[in-house]
């Protein structure tokens, strides 16, 4: 058993007068599928960002990856793979092309690049759309480009920030596929934000977050268990007092 | 370097794959070159000295430069709304590497435009260069080239969406374009005009084209106006200076996070 994969100590971070994240304590072990269930605003985003060193913390310090966000951003950034909410590809490239592209700014040589291309094509079955351009592809098969553009450097960690907003059910059955046959080949560390309670119920642990404040950790099971209530989405009426649903306010996504 | 060198093929692709865009970089100087120059030739009309459309010649080649690389490394700001720039920002590699790269991108943009145009339109106006003169003026137009291309990104960093687009067309390229020299002499404009001149960059890429391009005339007055050397530093000051000043813009907080927490409402 190696370091924790992620660690968070006394995480926090204000937009202003709003505290988004308060002050956060987290271990996210190696390999483990890890969920991060809120509803909008609750901060999920804002510690996947401060996580994957796009953002400051304001209080607090992570390591990712085995190093610290703040002081070894780009080693952190070489060891993480990121999904955003919005698909971050080039329209006007092809699917190849956007994945070359992104080969070359992890700095992957051509000889480790086009294989590895090849393969993660394949495995994502966009083998025979490698070629045309992203605008025409479905919306399932830009989600599987996203993945497959942020784990192209076999990263350790994969941080996957709302990954099926916008998505129909059955691209969604298939991102948690291919999802689950990452972990499978490659012992991925996967972390999941969601406000989504079915997204969450597959992970190995759930912190449950709510207003920049972790309001439970455990497995679904432990969750549950420890609130006498029966689903996810009542661990999180048991420990905020409103019911999910509510608290994202009825839109789907952040 | 293999990000910069990623970076700068994206650029060309993307350029090479916009049919219009590429139509109208070619032919914008040549519509410039038949409408202003045959109505500011009828002004000039009373002067000898030179024919009007060989005068505008180095203008229109800055010009090619500016749209060309001005218009590329603005860009960023469509990468920032399509959500590329993340996948930028999230790779490992430093923001001024990014900065770079989309700088060079431009600047190969705004070069390659201007030395096509310039195959046409030197020997349509009857512009004949020596060799060396050729070398000064793909010279001028690489640095120059790079200086826009990092004064864009610079503009990039300051404009959040698209709408503000036709408000940096209005107060800056077409400013730049007028005080420039590339339709009269910057020596025959007035003192403030002529200051404000001399802080754009595209002056001293214009002025040197002059230097390669219109030295049989420097006698007249029509030739470059300030030291060769002086519109070489000065354009590489520029380019630097927007480099540096661009670099921490490109990735402050405000690009990334904040916009995704104003979503959330």
């Amino acid at each position: 058993m190696t370091a924790a994969a992620i660690a968070a100590c006394g995480l926090g971070k204000d937009f202003g007068s709003i505290r988004a994240l308060d002050a956060l304590d987290l271990e996210v072990r190696e390999a483990e599928f890890f969920g991060f269930l809120g509803p909008n605003g609750a901060g999920k985003t804002t510690t996947v960002h401060i996580l994957a060193t796009l953002l400051k913390p304001g209080r607090g310090t992570a390591r990712v990856a085995g190093y610290d966000v703040v002081r070894e951003s780009l080693q952190v950034r070489r060891g993480i793979g990121l999904v955003f909410q919005e698909t971050t590809l080039d329209r006007d490239l092809t699917a190849e092309e956007n994945l070359r592209f992104a080969a070359r700014l992890w700095d992957l040589p051509g000889g480790v690049a086009r294989p590895r291309i090849e393969q993660l094509l394949r495995q994502f079955g966009l083998l025979e759309r490698r070629d045309d351009p992203v605008r025409s592809l479905s919306g399932g098969m830009r989600r599987a480009l996203d993945v497959a553009r942020g784990v192209l450097h076999a990263p350790r960690v994969l941080f996957l920030d709302e990954p099926t907003a916008g998505l129909d059910p059955r691209a969604r059955r298939s991102l948690w596929e291919l999802v689950q046959g990452l972990r499978r080949s490659s012992g991925l560390t996967v972390f999941l934000t969601t406000h989504y309670v079915e997204e969450a119920e597959p992970c190995d642990r759930v912190a449950v977050l709510d207003r920049g404040r972790l309001v439970a950790l455990g497995t679904p099971a432990e969750l549950k268990s420890a609130a006498g209530v029966g689903s996810l989405e009542d661990v999180f009426f048991a420990r905020t007092g409103r019911p999910l649903a509510e608290a994202n306010g009825g839109h789907g996504g952040q | 370097m293999r990000a910069v060198y990623g970076i700068v093929v994206r650029e060309l692709v993307r350029f090479l794959r916009q049919r219009g865009r590429v139509l109208a970089s070619v032919a914008r100087p040549f519509v410039w070159l038949i409408f202003a120059g045959a109505g500011f030739a009828t002004v000039f009309a009373g002067r000898q000295e030179i024919d009007y459309r060989v005068y505008m010649t180095p203008g229109l080649l800055g010009m090619v430069v500016m749209f060309g690389a001005l218009l590329a490394s603005l860009s960023t700001v469509t990468d920032r709304e399509a959500g590329v720039l993340r996948m930028v920002l999230v790779a490992p590699i430093r923001r001024s590497t990014i900065a770079l790269g989309k700088a060079l991108g431009a600047a190969l943009l705004g070069t390659v435009q201007s030395i096509v145009v310039g195959v046409v339109l030197l020997p349509l106006v009857g512009l004949h260069p020596t060799p060396a003169s050729v070398l000064l003026a793909v010279a001028g137009v690489a640095l120059a080239s790079l200086a826009m291309g990092a004064l864009g990104l610079l503009l990039a960093a300051g404009i959040r969406s698209l709408e503000n687009f036709a408000g940096v067309m209005n107060f800056v390229v077409f400013p730049m374009l007028f005080l420039s020299g590339a339709l009269y002499p910057v020596s025959r404009l007035g003192a403030v005009l002529q200051a404000l001149a001399y802080l754009n960059p595209l002056a001293y890429g214009v002025d040197l084209l002059k230097h390669a391009l219109l030295g049989s005339w420097a006698g007249v007055g029509y030739g470059g106006e300030l030291p060769v050397a002086l519109d070489f530093v000065a354009l590489a000051a520029f380019a630097a200076v927007g480099l540096a000043a661009a670099t921490p813009l490109l990735a402050s907080e405000g690009g990334v996070t904040r916009a995704a927490f104003r979503e959330r409402g």
